[in-house]
């Protein structure tokens, strides 16, 4: 199964990627900080921003295409908002709105550029050495173990489904056949969830994650 | 409804991180009393099925589709803190690794859905529960929570915004309502029939404990 789209391009080998996961973070974040307090009429200041990402992104060598399309989520909720705009008081409704949009895309690009030049694991070890509460960065560390697993148990369900389910059926019938596949996958993952938490017993794991780091 | 960064103002991104980030210490104090050394491995796995789960879209009207949200889902199973605690890591792994929902607004995400929609989705959904009783209590509560919880969500959502200044509180507030009240009715029924799944398949599995 093709899992690879989650870090796709971390793997790339450029300055960007080699940088340490701690000074990405860092930079990132406060680079939104700096993105989301703009002036929603400071034009000049979001051309400066972007270009600034730009040239990041030229030299992490990830295609622009690529990025294009993972910063396209932002969509639905850009047209959410904007169906309020007419009710802005006057020509500020219009500004601000672009301004709004500038600075969600501005930052989604910068996210999106985070991730792809960083591995999930690393940038797990780079928030736990920012003092991120250890058993939240433990909990997301097993969610990724896990995610692909599950992911693929559902598209198998699906699959099996489909292969079984032809022609029209009623509306109903697929909500339900689908809520018991979710059913069934959550009495699986619990099951799974005791069962690596037995493996982790019996390998002496009291609470605390050894590494030999 | 995950809300990007950029549309909220610092007068409510900072709030809404300082109460999430209070409120997720207090819930992950609570669940790893109730859970001891298994909380990680559950609760890691249990957040990857929240998010598969997420993953299946159900057919809704003239070729839209909508998925699962799960928050009730999760605190029925799960009880109220750890289920907080799962929807609070699926939402930030949404956030880190599929820039679903930003950083600055996550901890607003974190405290519409988390806090509001699955804890408050929880007491209803125990209020109703104890009132009723047996099987067709546990289903009845979480129709109604699941239902009232979406619009409770979506209506802070909306104050947030407003108070962001980033959208009119008297029409976002009644439109984000109106849509979330027909997507609430499709959690409902979808949450419902998990359950009803699992009451058939493992009943033990549902969280029992007294509030």
């Amino acid at each position: 199964m093709h899992h690879s789209y989650i870090d796709k391009y971390a793997e790339l080998d450029s300055v960007i990627h080699k940088a340490d996961s701690r000074l990405k973070i860092i930079i990132s974040f406060v680079f939104i900080l700096f993105i989301v307090s703009a002036n929603p009429t400071a034009y000049l200041s979001f051309v400066l921003y972007g270009l600034i990402l730009l040239i990041l992104l030229a030299v992490s060598r990830i295609p622009f295409l690529f990025i294009f399309k993972k910063t396209l989520v932002v969509i639905p909720f850009v047209v959410l908002i904007a169906v309020f705009i007419p009710f802005m008081k006057g020509q500020d409704g219009i500004i601000l709105f672009r301004g709004i949009v500038l600075r969600s895309y501005l930052s989604i690009l910068c996210m999106t550029l985070l991730i792809s030049s960083t591995k999930f694991t690393r940038l797990l070890k780079g928030l736990e050495q920012l003092k991120i509460p250890k058993i939240f960065i433990m909990i997301m560390s097993f969610m990724y173990r896990y995610l692909f697993l599950l992911v693929d148990e559902t598209q198998r369900m699906q699959r099996a489904k489909e292969s079984r389910s032809f022609g029209k059926a009623g509306r109903f019938r697929i909500i339900r056949t689908l809520s018991n596949i979710i059913g069934v996958l959550f009495v699986r993952s619990y099951e799974r969830a005791e069962r690596v938490y037995l493996a982790m017993c019996s390998r002496g794991f009291n609470g605390r994650i050894r590494t030999m780091e | 409804m995950h809300i990007p960064d950029g549309f909220l103002a610092a007068n409510t991104w900072v709030p809404a991180w300082v109460i999430s980030v209070g409120g997720l210490g207090y819930c992950i104090k609570r669940a790893s009393e109730a859970l001891k050394d298994k909380m990680v491995p559950l609760m890691g796995v249990m957040a990857a099925f929240i998010f598969a789960a997420q993953m299946l879209n159900f057919p809704v009207a003239a070729g839209t589709s909508g998925h699962l949200l799960g928050g009730v889902l999760a605190a029925v199973l799960l009880g109220p803190y750890a289920g907080a605690v799962v929807i609070a890591v699926v939402l930030a792994v949404q956030c880190l690794v599929f820039q679903d929902g930003g950083l600055t607004a996550l901890g607003a995400n974190i405290l519409n859905m988390s806090f509001i929609g699955t804890m408050g989705g929880y007491i209803i959904y125990s209020l109703i529960r104890k009132a009723i009783g047996d099987n067709k209590g546990i289903l009845m509560g979480a129709a109604i929570a699941a239902w009232v919880s979406v619009v409770l969500a979506s209506s802070a959502c909306a104050i947030e915004l407003a108070v962001s200044g980033t959208s009119p509180l008297k029409i976002a507030l009644p439109a984000m309502v109106l849509v979330h009240m027909l997507i609430g009715i499709g959690e409902a029924i979808i949450s419902v029939l998990i359950l009803s799944f699992v009451l058939k398949t493992r009943p033990d599995l549902i969280y029992n404990k007294e509030v």
